[in-house]
């Protein structure tokens, strides 16, 4: 019964998946249209991309951009956030400024730091610094809101000075929130890189996309969309595996407790 | 009469589990865990009063000095931009060493904010509270605190947890392991090192708990309704293990509840107070035989007498009425 649940539970995915793309086939069959091509057609395609040194290397910079980016965001956003979670005054200062920056489009600042910064990787790595940062700090200091009193009060009376009570007690009793957040971070990284090489188009993945949607290569197009697509599965399963590891303390499975006084 | 338990905490509690618990016969085989305790003449006093048949009234204990002094303390809260509400007013109380004090009051008598005061995570507003003569500034090792919310570090396993005072205070890890896990067997979760609270029921999180500011060696515990919690049974078998653990070492306990049976039964000392604005009603000394065991406690008629007079005591108030 479990196993057979269990294998349901694999395989629906890749159900999906074929699913999907029966449908895609049978759309294009149906419409007959040259900027739709058939499912078959763009995986066809994939091997041409991923076999060019050039579309390769293009990648490649896509993904250093993006790993740059989100590794920067992550590196200043969660301080910040753990800062203001427990702090009224950083809160107060910083609130204000992140609530105008939040509904901005991080993309529809490029053209300032462009002609700031150039078009280059500079530009790029900052647009998705930006995209990563605000959900990062936001769970972040939500995370740190949420924090027992009585803990850190436990970690004052066993002599843990304010820094040590933010590092070891705010950080890891706020983790599984601040991670939800790097997640939902990582997957705007993506975004965000695609978006800042469809306007700077200079190299990239979405640099190779875009070439190719102006050369009327839709095959190309829809096969670069399911590698960035692909892209996006990987890196969250990646993602959720080192999640589910740093957390398992707060895991629901654990959430059964003895029965013993 | 009694029944055994066996050594790891079994599931099915039993019906019988008395004084002569679990905790209780892991003690004899324990290492004393703190040496500026169990190493003066007054610690080997009351370890050899275990076993034995005779009794001692807590007032004879030698001459005892105040090791917390709460001098003239206030506590306002601002509720709203017109209306205070006074927690706390002109509260008085020297707290002797290596005494077991209950603070008792109806909900929202301030008896919380008094001990916080004590722990230094709340200042009062006016007054000042004392420990050994010093003025306390904030939380320090000295003054354990133990809360009824546990608040355990639910990303530590139940040695972590416990470890970690004895790390912070700069202890090697194996010293710290060893002192650790001999603590956890007296509060009687010998097994459950490696599991996380999330995992553990609240009566065990409350042992964790216990043991965790025990592991640091404070002065002072501070307990905070500990079984505030916890359901009926579970709050039995943890006050007796409490006594016995405290009958071991005596530390100066201070202990917050609103269960008068409770405060009867654990203490040397309760404090009653009232609320709207929370006031000392009276201090009473509970002049009952050490080691206390529950069966014959609840039968001795000095017992039922400090119960019956403190309800009625409560009875008579206009603001309180019985504490639950």
């Amino acid at each position: 019964m479990t196993s057979s649940a269990g294998m349901t539970k694999r395989a629906a995915p890749v159900l999906a998946c074929i699913g999907l793309l029966v449908v895609w086939q049978v759309a294009s069959l149906a419409l007959k249209n040259d900027s739709f091509p058939t499912a078959i057609g763009a995986i066809r395609a994939i091997p041409d991309i991923l076999g060019d040194k050039e579309s390769l290397i293009n990648i490649l910079a896509s993904l250093r951009r993006m790993t740059m980016g989100f590794g920067a965001a992550v590196l200043v956003s969660i301080p910040l956030g753990l800062l203001m979670g427990r702090s009224a005054a950083v809160a107060a200062f910083f609130n204000p400024l992140l609530m105008v920056i939040y509904p901005v489009p991080k993309a529809a600042l490029m053209p300032i730091i462009m002609l700031w910064l150039g078009v280059g990787d500079i530009t790029k790595t900052l647009v998705i610094f930006l995209g990563v940062s605000l959900p990062v700090i936001y769970h972040s200091f939500e995370g740190a809101k949420a924090v027992e009193e009585k803990m850190l009060w436990s970690g004052a009376a066993m002599g843990l000075s304010p820094m040590q009570r933010l590092v070891r007690i705010v950080l890891p009793a706020a983790l599984p929130e601040i991670l939800t957040g790097c997640r939902t971070g990582l997957v705007l990284a993506l975004i965000t890189m695609i978006t800042s090489e469809m306007i700077a188009r200079q190299s990239g993945a979405g640099n190779i996309l875009f070439n190719a949607l102006d050369m009327g290569q839709y095959d190309t197009v829809f096969a670069m969309i399911i590698i960035v697509g692909a892209m996006g599965i990987c890196l969250d399963a990646i993602f959720e595996r080192v999640r589910a590891r740093l957390v398992r303390w707060s895991e629901p499975q654990f959430d059964m407790p003895l029965s013993f006084s | 009469m009694r029944v055994r338990q066996n050594g790891r905490g079994s599931n099915d509690a039993p019906h019988g589990c008395e004084n002569d618990s679990l905790s209780g016969r892991l003690l004899a085989k324990l290492v004393p865990l703190n040496p500026r305790a169990s190493g003066t003449e007054d610690g080997m006093t009351v370890l050899s009063a275990r076993s034995s048949e005779w009794v001692r009234p807590v007032t004879q204990q030698g001459p005892a000095s105040a090791i917390i002094e709460i001098d003239r303390v206030s506590q306002v809260f601002q509720t709203s931009a017109r209306k205070d509400h006074v927690a706390l007013s002109d509260i008085s109380l020297r707290i002797e060493e290596r005494a077991f004090v209950s603070i008792l009051g109806p909900s929202g008598c301030g008896k919380s904010t008094l001990l916080y005061i004590v722990g230094g995570f709340v200042s009062p507003t006016s007054g000042a509270a004392k420990m050994k003569g010093q003025a306390i500034k904030g939380p320090g090792p000295d003054r354990g605190p133990v809360f009824q919310e546990f608040a355990l570090f639910p990303w530590k396993t139940v040695l972590g947890n416990v470890m970690y005072g004895p790390r912070q205070q700069g202890i090697r890890a194996a010293e710290a392991e060893a002192q650790s896990r001999a603590l956890i067997e007296m509060v009687g979760l010998k097994g459950y090192e490696n599991f996380y609270p999330k995992e553990l029921s609240g009566g065990m999180k409350q042992r964790v708990a216990l043991a965790r500011t025990l592991a640091y060696h404070p002065e002072v515990l501070l307990m905070d309704e500990p079984f505030g919690a916890l359901d009926a049974h579970t709050r039995t078998r943890l006050q007796n293990d409490l006594l016995n653990i405290w009958e071991r070492d005596r530390k100066t306990v201070l202990f917050v509840t609103h269960s008068v049976d409770e405060a009867v039964f654990l203490s040397d000392k309760v404090v009653m107070m009232s609320k709207s604005p929370g006031r000392i009603r009276q201090v009473i000394d509970i002049d009952l035989p050490r080691p206390r065991r529950r069966n014959e406690l609840l039968l001795d008629t000095r017992y039922q007498k400090y119960v019956v007079d403190i309800e009625r005591m409560f009875d008579e108030s206009d603001d309180g009425g019985v504490p639950a």
